[in-house]
């Protein structure tokens, strides 16, 4: 009898588990996916939004491509159960699947600011496909649009909400932005460059609460100052979607806890992507990285062991880039690490912010700020990441950088981090192109 | 198993002048307009420009850009190289960060992420050189520039400023 796979949730994760399967077994095994919505690429909803791509660009398998992974599908479905002893998935509806491995992969969820109204009509959150849509039908030109939260998920769609000609307001409760993304003086250069770009900030401004007004939407602040707009949305944060694990028998700490090859306490449950506490790369610490690179890197992981390999991973290396008009802001690594020793630079006029943080010779975070069309930002990002992700000892070349961090080229070139990076891959193979996923026989 | 590829750019850092034809001839091959700043390969100074090597994908074997897109923008091509595919790519820019070599760049002005593709088996780059510092061989990629670069740091590693 084949074996009986069952993958939870559509996301990046699942999907990469899927076709690693494909690619990778021996057998032909039967795969079941669950998914609350037809599987699409979340990173790519802010180009939906701000109408560069159509809808249907956005979805990373359609029936008919599961249909040709052999798939049985069970879309627009949760599961609420898990019964690790029995081997059953119950889903919402009754449904029970029957599985040999199965791997847990339902991602996160945003959350909501708890104050009065902010379920109400016209406050949205931006985390789903259907969340993006009626945050597109919601916007027109002229709108004023509030943004609650100046983390990264917001920025993500901070170019989309001006390319449709919307007046855009960002209120966050911290004192500054992007607190999980960059430190304080690259937060400082991003909020001057916004508010040149005509874009309102209010710092340390606590919402609490979200009236109607005549049609129009009225945020009250406990310093007082309401603001009066078209449309909210709420970029308040996320949250793991572990609840429906209770009783499962799976350990859980901040996310489900796995080893160096995906499995949870229970040996033939897997987790993968923002629900999984995996190793962090540079730490070496069980840590929850909601991000893509992640969720991809897991999923293939889960989909190889799956098929039978012994995949071993080394853990995963946090990485963010966003752009906010025509800014490129990015982190890589422990950017956050308050013992590393630090090498860093700025230009405010450019403006150009880089930081470097050290542990002994290795390079173990960055942060790179700076203009997209500005070759001293764009020239060597990549490599930022080679050398955090290398750990290439850099003794030689640290007092260099640590004079201009900004000349990063010749130092990746000559400290041979190419020849420490060659042999590396995540599944010991080399990676196969998307379109070669083996399709059903 | 998949080989990523059968021919690749060597490099042999020692014969380069740094005249710049490659980068001249990747970007007209590229993008139709002769533009170092869209070129894919680009000649780096070293030694305070005492001598010069291009530097390029390896088409490294992870193909870390393709496996970090998020729509499948990225395929390997007839050549065997990792190929952005314009209509499908949206510009997040997540390869250029994925991308441990640095050789992922974005256009501002497509809105695309681009990079060396091997110009589908006719390097243009290997065709423009005159020294034959950029040659396509059947061979297995390698860390080109490392020692080259290794030996013409010692300004930089003497710290002189």
């Amino acid at each position: 009898m084949a074996t009986r796979h069952l993958i939870i949730g559509g996301g990046t994760a699942g999907m990469n588990a899927i076709r690693t399967i494909r690619e990778e077994e021996g057998e032909r095994s039967e795969i079941a996916l669950v998914s609350a919505e037809t599987p699409y690429s979340r990173m790519v909803l802010p180009y939906y939004l701000d109408r560069s791509i159509a809808e249907s660009h956005v979805f990373t398998a359609t029936p008919r491509v599961l249909a040709d992974w052999g798939v049985k599908p069970h879309v627009g479905r949760r599961a609420t159960a898990l019964d690790t002893r029995a081997n059953v998935c119950t889903l919402d509806d009754g449904t029970r699947l029957e599985y040999d491995d199965c791997l847990i992969a339902t991602g996160s969820s945003a959350v909501r600011a708890p104050v009065p109204g902010a379920d109400g009509r016209g406050v949205h959150s931006f985390w789903t496909l259907d969340e993006a849509r009626a945050v597109l039908a919601e916007i027109a030109p002229g709108s004023h649009v509030v943004m609650v939260g100046a983390g990264f998920i917001a920025f993500t769609i901070l170019n989309s909400i001006l390319a449709l000609g919307a007046k855009l307001t960002i209120v966050e409760v911290a004192p500054r932005i992007l607190p999980r993304m960059v430190d304080d003086a690259g937060a400082r250069l991003v909020e001057d460059w916004l508010t040149k770009h005509g874009v309102a900030i209010r710092t340390g401004a606590k919402l609490t609460r979200i009236e109607d007004a005549k049609g129009r939407k009225r945020l009250r602040f406990a310093a007082g100052g309401d603001l009066v707009c078209d449309v909210v949305i709420m970029a308040t944060g996320i949250k793991t979607n572990l609840e429906w694990l209770k009783g499962s028998g799976v350990t859980v700490n901040r996310g489900v806890v796995v080893d160096d090859r995906l499995r949870s306490s229970v040996p033939n449950v897997y987790a993968a992507g923002d629900i999984a506490e995996g190793r962090d790369l540079i730490t070496g610490e069980p840590a929850v990285h909601a991000i893509e690179p992640t969720a991809q890197e897991h999923g293939r992981v889960v989909g190889a062991n799956m098929a039978g390999k012994d995949v071993h991973y080394r853990g995963s290396l946090i990485v963010n880039i966003v752009e906010v008009c025509h800014l490129d802001v990015a982190s890589f690594g422990a950017w956050d690490d308050e013992r590393a020793e630090i090498a860093s630079g700025v230009k405010p006029d450019r403006p150009a912010y880089r930081k470097l943080l050290w542990r002994g010779d290795r390079l173990t975070g960055a942060i790179i700020l700076g203009p997209s069309s500005d070759i001293w930002t764009t020239n060597d990002v990549g490599m930022l990441k080679g050398l955090v992700q290398s750990g290439v000892s850099l003794a030689r070349f640290k007092a260099h950088l640590k004079r201009n961090p900004f000349d990063v080229k010749p130092v990746f070139i000559a400290s041979k981090t190419t020849s420490a990076l060659l042999p590396e891959t995540i599944l010991g193979r080399p990676s196969k192109a998307p379109g070669n996923t083996p399709v059903a026989v | 198993m998949l080989a990523t590829t059968t021919h690749v750019l060597r490099i042999h850092p020692e014969k380069c002048t740094g005249c710049l034809r490659c980068e001249l001839a990747c970007s007209y091959m590229q993008t139709g307009t002769f533009q170092p700043a869209k070129s894919v390969i680009r000649v780096s100074p070293f030694e305070g420009h005492t001598s010069y090597a291009p530097y390029t994908c390896t088409q490294c074997a992870e193909g870390w850009c393709m496996t970090a897109c998020p729509v499948g923008a990225i395929t390997i091509n007839a050549a065997g190289a990792k190929d952005v595919l314009d209509d499908t790519c949206v510009g997040c820019k997540l390869c250029t960060i994925a991308c441990p070599y640095g050789t992922m760049f974005y256009d501002p002005d497509t809105r695309k992420a681009f990079k060396c593709n091997l110009c589908g088996g006719a390097p243009a780059c290997a065709e423009a050189c005159p020294t034959a510092a950029i040659t396509y061989e059947a061979t297995a990629t390698a860390d080109w520039l490392g020692e080259f670069a290794r030996e013409r740091t010692a300004r930089v590693l003497a710290g002189a400023r």
